[in-house]
C-alpha cells in the first residue's frame, strides 16, 4: 500500500520544473537510539538535507520566482518507522526540514512509490534498495556512512567520468537516462551562481580510467551544459584517501552507483 | 558564470574513446574476434599505455600546473580581469598548448628513468607517478590535457580542486614531493611532512640530459636541519666552525629533503642490482657552503649513517654555487634561501626553493619571492 501526504508547512514546488529528490527516513533519522521520544535523532542523510535546502535558498536568492528548485520527499519502507508516521513527520517538523512530501510503502511496493512521484533521484543507505529503483528505471545511490561523518555545508555532488564517457547506445539503458537528465538539471543550477562561493560542487572523478577518460567526460558534460568544477582522475588509484578529502554527499554513476565498493 | 555555446557535434567528433567494459555492462559484447581487432586499431597506443603504479608503492611527485607549464599570460589575467576572464581565456585557447616550465624537463627525465625501470623490472610499481595538482578549475582541464598530449607527457592522475587547497589531496596521493609556484602551498605542505618547493622559471633554461636524471640538494636545511645555520646566523663563522667540530660524531637531523633523495636511492639500487652502476639514470649532488676538511664530514658522516649515498659530494667552503651548479646542470636543484636559489636561476639553473628554516628570516630577495 502506498500513501502520500503533503507536508503543509512547506510550499509545494513545480512539478514541471523541480528536480525531485527522494530519501529514505532511515537515511535521515536515526532510530537507533530510540527513546520513544516525539522527535529522533539525525541520521547519516540530515546534512545532506540541510546542503539541498541551502541550495534552493540560494537558487530563490538570486530569482524569487525561480521554479528549477530541489523537491525533497522522504519516503518510508520500514516497517517500524511506518507504524510511527506521525513521528516522522513531527521530527521533520522539528528540525525545519524543506520536505514537500512524505511517502509510506511497504519494502515491496516502494519503487512504484518512486515512480508515482516522478523521482529523479533516489538515495538510500539500503544496497538492495537502490538496486531495486535502479533495475525499475529510477536513477539511484548509495548513501555512505563513513563519508557522512565530515559533512560539507556545500552540496558537492560526485559524477563518475567513466560512466559518463560511455557513447549513446541504442537503446540507453535506463539508468543512463535517468542520470544524464539529473546531471544536465545540475548544471543549468550550477549555472545561477558563480564560480566562487557556490552553495554547489559538482565533482568529476574518473576512477578507473587516465586522461583520455576524464577529457571525454569533461567535453561530454560540457555539450550537456554541465560545467565541473573539481576533477580528479584517479587512474586506478584506490579511492578511499581521495574521496574522504572529496567529501561528496554522493555519487552518480548510470544506474547502480556505489561510493565505497 | 561562463555560459558554454558549443555545438555538441563540433565537440564528440574526432574524440578518441577508449574501449570501455563497465562491469554493468549493457549486453554490448564484442563477440566476434575481428570486431575487437578492429576497435582496438582505432585506438592505437592505448592498449600499450602502462598501467600506473599504486601511489604508496611508487615515488609520487605532484606537480602544479603553473610549474610544469609556462602560464604567465594567463596569471596576468587572472590578476588584472578577475576569474571569470581568466576561465573564459582558457578555454577560448583550449587548443593552443602551453610551452614547458621549470618543471618540465625535470618530468620529463622522471619518464626518462620510468622507462628504464620497466625494461628491467616489468612488474615492479617502484616507479615515478607524476600527478598533476592543481587549485584550477576544471574548466581549464581540457586545456591541460590537449598540453599533456602534445608534449607527449605520460601523466594519467590530476587534481583539480577549483579552488580549495590541495593539501589534504598531497596526502591522499602518498605524495613524495610537491611542486608549486605558491609558496605559500609550498609551507603549508612543509608543515605536513611534506617534501616541497618553489620553482621558478630561470631567465635562459641551459640544455639538461635527457637520459640522465640529476638531482641537486643543497645541505642545511634541505637534507639536513637547519640547526647548523641557526649557529652561523646567530653567532658568526668562527663559532659555527667549533659547532661542527665538537659535534662531528653526532648526527645532524634530517631536513624537508632527506625522504626524496631516499626514494632517490632506493630507485638507484634497482639499477645497481642490474649491474647497472655506471649507467645509472639517475644522478645525485650535493653542493654546499661546508667545506670538505672541517664542517663537511659531519655532513658526510650523517648521510651514512642514514644509509644515504651521494654520487657527488661539492663542498664550496663558501664560494658561489652558480659556476658549480652550471657545469653539473641539474634538472632540479634544492636549496633554502633564496639568494642562492636566484644566483642559480641567473645562470641557467633550474633552482627550486625549499621554505625551510631559520634563512626564511633573513631573506635577501632581489626579486620578489613566489607567483
Amino acid at each position: 500500500m502506498v500513501s502520500t501526504i503533503q507536508n503543509t508547512d512547506v510550499k509545494q514546488k513545480d512539478a514541471d520544473r523541480a528536480v525531485v529528490v527522494a530519501v529514505t527516513s532511515r537515511a535521515v533519522f536515526e532510530s537507533a537510539a530510540d527513546d520513544g521520544g516525539d522527535v529522533y535523532g539525525v541520521g547519516v542523510a540530515f546534512p545532506l538535507l540541510q546542503a539541498l535546502h541551502k541550495v534552493n535558498e540560494r537558487l530563490l536568492e538570486e530569482s524569487s520566482a525561480e521554479s528549477l528548485l530541489f523537491d525533497v520527499i522522504l519516503i518510508t519502507t520500514d516497517d517500524q518507522q511506518q507504524q510511527q508516521s506521525s513521528r516522522i513527520t513531527s521530527s521533520t517538523r522539528h528540525y525545519g526540514l524543506e520536505v514537500s512530501r512524505f511517502c509510506f510503502s511497504s519494502q515491496e511496493d516502494f519503487t512504484e512509490s518512486l515512480l508515482k512521484n516522478n523521482v529523479q533521484l533516489f538515495l538510500t543507505i539500503d544496497r538492495d534498495e537502490v538496486l531495486r529503483a535502479s533495475q525499475n528505471g529510477v536513477l539511484s545511490a548509495l548513501l555512505d556512512q563513513q563519508l557522512a561523518s565530515c559533512p560539507s555545508e556545500q552540496l558537492r555532488v560526485m559524477i563518475s567520468g567513466d560512466a559518463v564517457i560511455k557513447p549513446d547506445t541504442d537503446p540507453m539503458p535506463p539508468g543512463q537516462k535517468g542520470a544524464q537528465s539529473f546531471s544536465t538539471q545540475l548544471g543549468q543550477m550550477r549555472q545561477k551562481f558563480g564560480i566562487f562561493n557556490s552553495p554547489l560542487s559538482i565533482v568529476l572523478v574518473t576512477l578507473h580510467g587516465g586522461r583520455e577518460s576524464c577529457g571525454d567526460a569533461l567535453r561530454t558534460l560540457r555539450s550537456r551544459g554541465v560545467s565541473v568544477d573539481e576533477a580528479h582522475c584517479l587512474a586506478g588509484a584506490p579511492r578511499g584517501p581521495i574521496l574522504s578529502v572529496l567529501r561528496p554527499h554522493f555519487l552518480l554513476s548510470d544506474g547502480v552507483s556505489y561510493l565505497q565498493e | 558564470m561562463v555560459k558554454m555555446s558549443l555545438d555538441p557535434v563540433q565537440v564528440m567528433s574526432g574524440q578518441v574513446k577508449e574501449l570501455k567494459v563497465a562491469p554493468s555492462s549493457n549486453g554490448e559484447s564484442r563477440g566476434s574476434w575481428e570486431a575487437k581487432e578492429e576497435f582496438d586499431q582505432d585506438h592505437l597506443g592505448l592498449t600499450t599505455k602502462p598501467k600506473p603504479p599504486k601511489p604508496e608503492n611508487a615515488v609520487t611527485v605532484a606537480v602544479s600546473s603553473r610549474v610544469l607549464f609556462r602560464t604567465e599570460r594567463e596569471q596576468k589575467v587572472f590578476e588584472q580581469k578577475g576569474v571569470e576572464e581568466y576561465l573564459r581565456y582558457q578555454i577560448e585557447h583550449e587548443t593552443e598548448p602551453f610551452a614547458p616550465g621549470p618543471a618540465f624537463p625535470f618530468v620529463k627525465a622522471l619518464e626518462a628513468v620510468n622507462t628504464r625501470l620497466r625494461e628491467l623490472y616489468p612488474q615492479s610499481e617502484e616507479l615515478f607517478d607524476i600527478v598533476l595538482v592543481t587549485y584550477n578549475h576544471a574548466h581549464v582541464g581540457i586545456r591541460l590535457i590537449n598540453t599533456i598530449n602534445h608534449h607527449n607527457l605520460f601523466i594519467e592522475r590530476f587534481c583539480m580542486t577549483g579552488g580549495s587547497s590541495p593539501i589534504g589531496y598531497l596526502k591522499a596521493w602518498h605524495t613524495n614531493l610537491y611542486l608549486s609556484a605558491d609558496a605559500d602551498k609550498v609551507r603549508e605542505a612543509l608543515a605536513e611532512g611534506i617534501a616541497a618547493a618553489t620553482m621558478f622559471m630561470p631567465e635562459k633554461l641551459t640544455e639538461v640530459s635527457d637520459t640522465q636524471l640529476r638531482v641537486a640538494f643543497d645541505g642545511d636545511a634541505v637534507l639536513f636541519s637547519d640547526e647548523s645555520e641557526r649557529i652561523f646566523k646567530a653567532h658568526g663563522l668562527d663559532k659555527f666552525f667549533e659547532h661542527e667540530r665538537d659535534n662531528e660524531d653526532t648526527l645532524l637531523d634530517h631536513g624537508p629533503l632527506k625522504g626524496f633523495l631516499e626514494a632517490l636511492g632506493k630507485l638507484q639500487k634497482k639499477f645497481y642490482a642490474k649491474g647497472q652502476r655506471l649507467d645509472c639514470p639517475i644522478r645525485t649532488y650535493l653542493v654546499t657552503a661546508r667545506s670538505a676538511a672541517s664542517s663537511g664530514i659531519r655532513a658526510l658522516k650523517t648521510l651514512r649513517a642514514w644509509g644515504l649515498e651521494i654520487d657527488e659530494a661539492l663542498f664550496l667552503a663558501g664560494a658561489p654555487k652558480g659556476p658549480m651548479l652550471e657545469k653539473i646542470r641539474p634538472h632540479i636543484y634544492f636549496d633554502d634561501q633564496m639568494f642562492h636559489v636566484e644566483g642559480a636561476a641567473e645562470m641557467g639553473t633550474i633552482a627550486a626553493h625549499v621554505p625551510y628554516g631559520i634563512a626564511q628570516k633573513y631573506t635577501k630577495q632581489k626579486t620578489s619571492a613566489g607567483k
